[in-house]
This record gives structure tokens, sequence and C-alpha cells, in this order.
């Protein structure tokens, strides 16, 4: 029995949804949960069932596509009951009927609401042209809110307890609305509370300890967010995301539990960047030649940027994850009818040659920001297009065991190290684990 | 990085949470439906086919039709729930490599409104939807009989499963009821619900030695029908099928019942080791599924199966022609 984590290694988009999936719907075992350890309703992960079904996992997890499986919202997850409901319609529209019946949720996440989301975006339109490309989904909000005021943050289990629950929404409301007086979207306390309330009366809320079941069950898929490039601590500040998007969440709901898992890294075959922020290999033609089906210039983010192989990110993000197993590369297809995808393993920064980004210990945002600054005065330095599963696994030491040619659970092909049970002669060992 | 792709709608969620509150997945018969969903009306029905695919090479067919009537209480809604992890369980532990499935209600031909509702074989959750639209009953007969036999006639002649056809593989069928069948299936019925011009009746037995060449029949008892402790029941259905009725305390452990049976005929498994991966999926049902399943097991070395219980072939010719 293997537990995996899977995690984008670049600015989130490479396909960890249909990773998830294919895991779950064809996956060498039979996974029966997919856990989610960070983030929060913005997430987007994209599925198309081999009927053409599709759906934007934002909160459930990309697995629940296959029959049984169920999802779990740890403690790490920012839990956004509104969305929640509209996402489990959309499940129920594609035939998924039992969605709630299959989710467990942690009575010590955060929750994201209305207000989060309205201080949110008042304060990114008061940053004018210097935004940081926020959802708009107010996750940010939700963990500076959480860490500011930790007895005062609302919490799923607060809403099995709807005094408890009134009084914490109402004092998030003030204080919102004494910061932004205009802030638009803030709802009356009492229609919150009836939403946040039903939320919990219908949903499992656990405990803990409900994580250390779920693992002796059966294989478990943990589901990351977003990418490590945009780390909290060590993706290029202030273009990040206020989420731990390494393997350390994970990490530490397995070490709770004593369990261990394998650790996957999602990768692209080329590079993309939603939103602004350091992008060296970005490239306004292929941005204008490779549009993403399900990425469109959103109001809050801003554009979706395409650019080539970037295998100094890549390392860096490597690095700073502290080492994969394996990889799996997604949009195969699409490089495949590319000939021109470049591959950039060194930049050009004033005058020099730089291959190896320094990593430095997490919570030093200065640092984070000065290296900011380099990389927007970086050049890449390319080589001739090449085959981008050869590239990566001598540049990163990790086999690659997933290839995904499409968007569709049949379109993946795995490699050695994801075959199904059996002789696994010639397998890696944990490569570039430090 | 992601976007904010659901409604956040505050009034929209609350109206969701409250729809989905104990609100009952029979949306349609819960709608205030008073006949058979088209989509599960088997008049007129050429075949319920389960085919071979390139997604899906190896297609079994597996159908689970319950009684809908009044006398099985809560019954089929407690099945209704229950039912959707079926495939997942069979897949989960490689039981069954391409499992189809198709759910299908069953009342009493001689009153109700929806006497037989037959799904499509499926491979996914759409079979949800199918079970969705089932109508029930809640009437029935009052005299301990139900069609089960118009049920029985039809998934012999009226479906065509890739498994027998190509590659001489039985499908399954489960029945889940507390009554008998009818001792014969009447010609006119098979007219009025089914839509074929028969010549004459055909004796129910004959259609179960018909359906057995095609299928493994199992009929499970389960504990809380009016009549599960009638030893009518038990007699006529072991006359029928032999072992292959199976008592259910727990109705809650029907889909591990319904898995590890599939599993233990496939020979992918014997029971212990059923109960052990459900132990492992951290399923309660083992107990359940071990008293319902033991006897099956036992029995289960060399696995016999004949085309029709022996003391069936006694008087006259049989008819084992499929139209």
């Amino acid at each position: 029995m293997t537990h995996r984590i899977v995690v984008d290694l670049g600015f989130g988009d490479a396909g960890k949804g249909t990773v998830v999936d294919w895991l779950c719907a064809r996956g060498p075992e039979p996974v029966h949960a997919v856990v989610r350890f960070n983030g929060g309703a913005q997430a987007a992960h994209n599925v198309v069932a081999d009927d053409g079904r599709h759906h934007t996992f934002a909160q459930f997890g990309s697995g629940t596509l296959t029959p049984g499986v169920r999802t779990h919202l740890s403690r790490f997850m920012l839990v956004d009951p509104l969305a929640l409901a509209a996402e489990e319609r959309h499940l129920a529209a594609l035939g998924v009927r039992d969605a709630f019946d299959r989710l467990t949720v942690d009575g010590d996440a955060p929750l994201t609401t209305p207000y989060h989301r309205a201080a949110g975006r008042a304060r990114e339109i008061a940053r004018g042209a210097a935004r940081h490309g926020s959802c708009g989904m107010g996750i940010g909000e939700t963990m500076a809110y959480a860490l500011a005021h930790p007895q005062d943050a609302p919490r799923v289990a607060d809403c099995r307890s709807p005094l408890r629950l009134r009084r914490l929404l109402g004092g998030l409301r003030d204080r919102v609305l004494e910061e932004f007086p205009d802030a638009e979207g803030t709802p009356p306390v009492e229609d919150c509370v009836e939403a946040f309330t039903a939320f919990g009366e219908r949903v499992a809320v656990v405990g803990g300890e409900h994580l250390a079941g779920l693992l002796r069950a059966g294989p478990v898929v943990f589901e990351g967010a977003q990418g490590v490039l945009l780390d909290e601590w060590h993706g290029f500040h202030p273009y990040t995301t206020w989420s731990t998007t390494t393997f350390a969440n994970a990490e530490t709901l397995l070490a709770e539990a004593g369990a261990q898992a394998e650790r996957l890294g999602v990768v692209r075959a080329y590079m993309t960047r939603h939103g602004p922020g350091p992008f060296v290999t970005e490239d306004p033609a292929l941005t204008a030649d490779l549009p993403d089906r399900h990425n469109g210039s959103g109001p809050w983010q801003g554009a979706f940027r395409v650019g080539h192989l970037d295998l100094v990110a890549l390392r860096y993000a490597l690095e700073v994850t502290g080492g994969i197993d394996a990889l799996a590369v997604t949009h195969l297809d699409v490089a495949r009818d590319r000939g021109d995808l470049l591959v950039c393993r060194a930049y050009e920064i004033d005058g020099e040659r730089v291959d190896r980004l320094p990593v430095g210990p997490a919570g030093d945002l200065d640092r984070q920001e000065a290296l900011t600054r380099r990389l927007l005065t970086a050049r890449p330095v390319y080589e001739p297009p090449a085959d981008p599963v050869q590239a990566l696994e001598s540049e990163l030491g990790a086999p690659v065991a997933l290839r995904s040619h499409g968007p569709a659970t049949s379109d993946k092909t795995p490699g050695g190290v994801l075959s199904p049970p059996g002789p696994r002669a010639g397998r890696a060992g944990p490569a570039g684990r430090r | 990085m992601g976007s904010g792709i659901w409604s956040t709608d505050v009034y929209d969620a609350a109206q969701s949470y409250r729809a989905r509150t104990g609100a009952s997945a029979f949306a349609y018969n819960d709608s205030g439906a008073t006949t058979t969903h088209p989509g599960l009306d088997p008049k007129g029905v050429t075949f319920r086919e389960s085919r071979d695919s390139d997604e899906h090479p190896d297609s079994l067919a597996v159908a689970v039709l319950f009684d809908v009537t009044g006398s099985m209480g809560r019954v089929p809604r407690i099945l209704q729930t229950k039912l959707p992890d079926l495939l997942g369980l069979l897949l989960r532990k490689g039981y069954v490599e391409h499992p189809q499935i198709m759910f299908g209600a069953v009342g009493d031909a001689t009153c109700d409104r929806a006497p037989l509702q037959v799904g499509q074989f499926e491979s996914d959750n759409r079979m949800d939807d199918d079970l969705g639209r089932i109508l029930l009953e809640g009437g029935g007969g009052g005299q301990m009989m139900e069609s089960y036999e118009l049920a029985m006639y039809f998934m012999a002649r009226h479906t065509s499963i890739d498994c027998f056809e190509k590659r001489g593989r039985r499908g399954y069928l489960f029945m889940i009821g507390d009554e008998l069948a009818y001792p014969k299936v009447d010609r006119r019925l098979v007219a009025e619900v089914i839509g074929d011009d028969l010549a004459e009746d055909v004796r129910t037995e004959d259609v179960v030695a018909e359906l057995r060449r095609m299928y493994e029949v199992y009929f499970i008892i389960p504990e809380g029908g009016y009549h599960s402790g009638d030893p009518r029941l038990r007699e006529f259905w072991q006359g029928l099928l032999g072992e292959h009725v199976l008592y259910l305390d727990d109705l809650d452990a029907v889909c591990e019942t319904i898995a590890l049976t599939i599993g233990m005929n496939e020979d992918a498994i014997d029971l212990a080791e059923g109960l052990d991966h459900l132990a492992e999926f951290g399923s309660d049902a083992g107990p359940s599924v071990s008293r319902a399943l033991a006897r099956l097991d036992a029995g289960r070395s060399p696995v016999a199966v004949s085309s029709a219980p022996a003391d069936l072939d006694q008087d006259g010719p049989r008819r084992t022609r499929r139209l």
C-alpha cells in the first residue's frame, strides 16, 4: 500500500488534477481517498473524464469522478462552504450524487467567508498596478486573519455552534467594514450563519485523528494546490500565495499518523504562469499560440502566460521541497506539436551566467524579495529544442513515472515506477532527496 | 494558480445545503411521479446491452434488481444509498476489471403502476442516475408474490451481454426482496409490460433455467421485509436457485455482500480474504457479510453450477430457446 503526495513544481496549472484523477481511476492501486492539504477554494484542478464530462475541482478531491473515492479536507485547508455548495451542485449535475456523503472536513480548518473575500478584493483594488495576482477568493485574508486573531477566526467546527459562529462572523464583518467602509459583498451576518450552519449539518466534521484511519484503510493521494514556485516562503515574494505549497503540510499530517508517502512532482512540458511576477522564460508568442482551455484572463488574477521549459526554476523548486521520488509530465501532446519549444538550463543576470538559484531558509521574505528583483532582470539562456521528458529526467534526477498526452484519463501513460504491482526491476531510488 | 470558478453566493449556498439535507436520492419518485420513468421502461426494449469497448475490453454484466413494494418497508431507500458504492468495491481489489452494472426494480404486475423498471448497464456512475429514477411502489399485491418471474423473463430474453456471448462467461443477477415469484410468466402481462407477443404462458422454472445459462442468479433476502422470516420464502427460492439464496441481517452490508459473492465466484478471493479486504477498507460490514456468505463459501469448492436445479427437470420438456 503506497500513499502518494502530488505537488506542482512550477507556478501551478501543470495538471495535478488530471494526475490525481488518473491515480484514482487507473492507478496501480485502488485509491480510496484524496486529502487536500493546502490552499482553498481558489484551486482549479481540471479533470476530463473519458466520457467527456468536465469538472473544475476546487475543494473536492480530483478523484471524485471515480465512484467511492472520498475527499478529506485537512486542517491545512481553508474551507469555503459557499463555493463548496456550488461545486457540489455541478458534480451532481454530472451524475455524482454522493459527493457530500464522501466528504470529511477537519473541524480545525479555518473558514473562508464572504467578509474575507470582500477585504481581499478591497485591498487588491487599493494596490492598483502593484497587485499581487490574488484570485479574489479571500484566501490571503483568511490566513492573515487566522494568524492575527487566532481566537476569533471562524473554523469549520464552529458551524456546529450557531451562537459562537454568529459572534465570530459578526466580529469579522465589523473589522472588515472598519478597514474598508465601502467594501462590496458583505451580506448580513444572519444570512451567513444560516448558510454555514447548513454546511455544518450536511457534511461530516471530524477530528484530526480521522486521517490516521483513512491512511490505514487503503492507499491515499494527497493533492496539493498551486505550485512550489508560488510558495509563501520559497516563492518569489511578493508574487506568492499565502499557502505552503511544498510537500511540508502533507508530510506533517503523515508524520502525525505515523505513515509515509511517495512524492510525485508534476510539471508541464513547458512553463505557464497565471498572474504577475517573475517568469524568466516567458514568450509572448507562446502565450498567443497556446491558450489554455481552462485558464483565461481572470479579473482578479490577470493574464495567463506561457514560456519555455525552465530547468533552473524547476531545479530550485526541487531543492526547496527536499526532493521527489518521481515526476509526472503533462501536456506532452502540445510539446509534440510544437517543435520550437526551447529548454533553459541557465539565466544571464547582470552579465553573469547563473544555473542555480540560491535556496534560503523559510521565513526570510526580504531575501526572497531580493531574489525576485534579480529574476526580473534575468535573461534566459536557451538550448535547442529537446525531448522534455529526457531533459527533465537528466536535470531533476527523478524518473518520469507518468506521461500525459491530453486532458482525459485515458491520455496517460504510466512508466515503471507507477506500473501495477509486480516486479519493479530497475526502479530508481528516491532521486534528488537531500 | 486557480480561480474562483464556483459561485460564492451566500443565498445559493444556503438553499443548496438545505436541498441536500436529508433529501431523498429518489428524486424522481419524490417529485410525485406515478409512472415508470421512460428511461427505465421495459416496454418495447429489444435488448439492454453490456458491451465490450476499447476502454472496457473485458466487460462483465452485473444486474441488481430490488423489490420496491410496500412489504420491503424502508429497504429500497437504504439500497439506493448503498448501491452506488458497488462499482468501487468491485474495482478496488480487482475482483472484476470491467464491471458494467445495471439497476432495476420489481413490483407486482397484477396491480402496480410500475411492475418492472430496468436501467442500462453502465461502467461509471451514470448508473446512479437510474437509481434516482426508480419509482417506489409502496403497494404490492398482498398475497406474498411479486412479479420476479417477469423480471427474470426480461433478463433472460431482453438482455444481451458480451461476457456471455463472446466469452461464454456468465454475468451476475442479484435480486433483493422478500416475496415469492408467480408460478407462471403470464403472456398477457408480458404483452402489457414488455410488449412481447407470446403464444402461451411460460413456467417460471423454465425461465429460471433459461436465465441461469447466461447469469449467475442470486436472491438476497434482507431482514426488515415483512415476510423475511417466512419459511415458504426460503423453500421457494432455494427450490429455484439452490444455495444461491442469501440471508442478509444488515442491509448496510448489501454492496459488500454482492462484491464478495462476485469475488468468490470469480475465484478472485475466498471469504476470509474478502473479509480481510473489507477490514482494510475500514468497512464494518464484515460480520453480516460473513453470516450471509458462510454457506456459500463452504459449498464453493468445487464450484458446481447446473443449468437448472435438478428437481425442476422432472416434468415435461424444458424450453431454453432464446428469442
